[in-house]
């Protein structure tokens, strides 16, 4: 797994690629805590090159997403591979997700 | 005083002679010493006491590398002097270029100082602490496979002002054999960690084990509910049950705890007593998920269950469906195999929600095939993952088998290979018989 933390249009971007598994995921959540800690309006993960997620890898976004709900903060995805989407509607994650198509239809939303 | 007559050229080489078979002695006892034993502070403590034998040294030391840290800790210092071995140990570090022993362990090379105190690499740091005064020293890196170990110190020869090039021939020898040792007994320590850890699992797994049914068939009235689970690494996050909720009812749970190893099993067991207690006396299966949602609700690290619970009439044949987040279920009939994806809420113990029950009414002969995600994300050894689809696929060829279930498991088994199974796989299939 790949992980960058950048920016878009003043907006907080995780971009992601690979696979999002229990090997990786430690790695996410260090990452996504130390973003979450400075309790950004918004923030965007970007899935565009990401293979595969597993269940460890979603439950590091339900951890992040609770944090974020508690401070009134938004947890937007992006750019969800087809594979990866299947996986989250399989799963009913979309209705606990805000899934948007790119970074720009997330941040006009 | 009597002088002693001068020595010849002959005997002196005898003496020297001797005393060479004298360190070879003693530098063969260090070895067998080595072998005798795997147990890392006996050895060490035994080692260096024999190398200030060998070097006819006032005191020794050895300091170990920690890579955490990037320090040099000291982890045996003897000298007559027993309390300053112990202050060493508990307050004193050097970094890398600090003091004498981090030049060494910076360089890799050896040294043999004369006159520690002229020496501006010298850190008398340690010399205060303790009250000794070193004078002259030799020492040498502890370089292991893993690269460096640490710094071997040997100080103050006996009788002499200073420690000779001989010296470090001898020390450098002993030292090429007390790397080894160490890092054996660390090698020996850390297959020790795993076995035991290996037991750990091992305990777990057969704990884990007891809270499934005792007995992986259970059959009353006209159904027949069968289970099968393989966990991943011994202990494993997949569940199932069978329950008798209400008189005449049997309900079947198959679930999925996020993540793998002892957290999910742990998970697994709290999702089992919590479902058990729920389920009593409730033939709706919606309200006993939305129940145990509002019991999970405070999981930690995101921890999430994806399960599916149904109920079913032991005379009538009619089921009752609610599912949380879990994959698909296969209805499979006298002419078909029904993809059963009901509306359905997330998985558990992420958002507040009243799940949906759904109902459906089995013919005679009917098989409901429940998986886990398990069964489908097979990963084969190049990497490429089985499929849903496939799974469908196979059960619609074999949808006549009898043993449709453990025809699944095999090809399962069969796609995957030599691979390592990374996830756990649950099958459980609920039939009505006539």
């Amino acid at each position: 797994m790949h992980c960058d933390i950048g920016d878009y249009k003043g907006n907080m971007v995780i971009s992601l690629s690979g696979d999002v598994d229990m090997h990786s995921s430690p790695a996410l959540r260090d990452k996504l805590l130390g973003v979450i800690k400075n309790k950004p309006p918004r923030l965007i993960v970007n899935f565009r090159g990401v293979s595969y997620i597993d269940s460890s890898g979603i439950a590091t976004f339900v951890e992040g997403l609770k944090h974020v709900k508690a401070y009134k903060g938004r947890l937007q995805f992006s750019e969800l591979p087809q594979s990866i989407m299947d996986i989250f509607s399989f799963s009913k994650l979309d209705k606990v997700f805000e899934i948007c198509g790119n970074l720009d239809d997330a941040v006009s939303r | 005083m009597e002088e002693k007559p001068p020595l010849n050229a002959a005997e002196e080489h005898l003496q020297s002679l001797e005393k060479k078979v004298e360190d070879l002695r003693l530098l063969m006892d260090v070895s067998s010493l080595i072998s005798s034993t795997l147990d890392f502070n006996e050895l060490i403590g035994l080692v260096m006491e024999k190398a200030k034998e060998v070097m006819h040294a006032d005191a020794c030391s050895i300091l170990v590398y920690n890579k955490k840290t990037g320090r040099l800790e000291f982890e045996v210092a003897l000298s007559s002097d027993e309390s300053s071995g112990e202050l060493l140990k508990k307050h004193v570090t050097l970094g890398l270029g600090e003091g004498i022993a981090g030049w060494v362990a910076q360089t890799l090379e050896p040294i043999v100082v004369g006159q520690a105190a002229k020496d501006d690499r010298h850190s008398n740091h340690a010399d205060t602490m303790t009250g000794f005064t070193t004078k002259s020293m030799i020492a040498v890196p502890l370089v292991g496979r893993s690269g460096l170990i640490g710094v071997a110190e040997i100080l103050n020869p006996i009788g002499r002002d200073t420690f000779s090039v001989y010296d470090l021939e001898i020390f450098q020898a002993l030292c090429r054999q007390i790397a080894v040792a160490m890092e054996n007994a660390v090698f020996h320590l850390e297959s020790l960690e795993k076995e035991r850890l290996k037991q750990e699992l091992e305990l777990a797994a057969t704990i884990q084990r007891s809270f499934l049914p005792p007995l992986p068939v259970y059959e009353k009235g006209i159904m027949r509910v069968s289970g099968f689970t393989l966990p991943a690494k011994h202990v494993g996050g997949d569940l199932y049950d069978f329950a008798e909720p209400v008189p005449g009812k049997i309900g079947v749970l198959i679930g999925d705890i996020s993540g793998k190893g002892v957290s999910a099993a742990l998970f697994m067991a709290k999702v089992i007593s919590d479902f058990r207690y729920q389920m009593h006396g409730v033939d709706d299966p919606g309200v006993v998920m939305s129940s145990l949602n509002r019991q999970m609700s405070d999981t930690p690290r995101g921890m999430f269950l994806t399960a599916m619970y149904a109920v079913a009439d032991m005379q009538t044949g009619s089921v009752k469906v609610s599912v949380a987040g879990h994959p698909p279920f296969l209805w499979i009939t006298a002419t078909e195999v029904k993809v059963m994806d009901l509306e359905g809420g997330p998985p558990v113990g992420i958002m507040e929600i009243d799940y949906p029950t759904s109902q459906l009414t089995l013919a005679p002969g009917d098989r409901l095939i429940m998986v886990t995600d398990g069964v489908f994300d097979a990963k084969n050894s190049e990497g490429k993952r089985l499929g849903f689809e496939e799974i469908v696929a196979f059960a619609i060829r074999n949808r006549q088998d009898d043993r449709l279930t453990e025809r699944i498991v095999d090809f399962v088994g069969s796609f995957t290979g030599d691979a390592d199974r990374a996830d756990d796989l649950t099958i459980v299939e609920l039939r009505r018989m006539t």
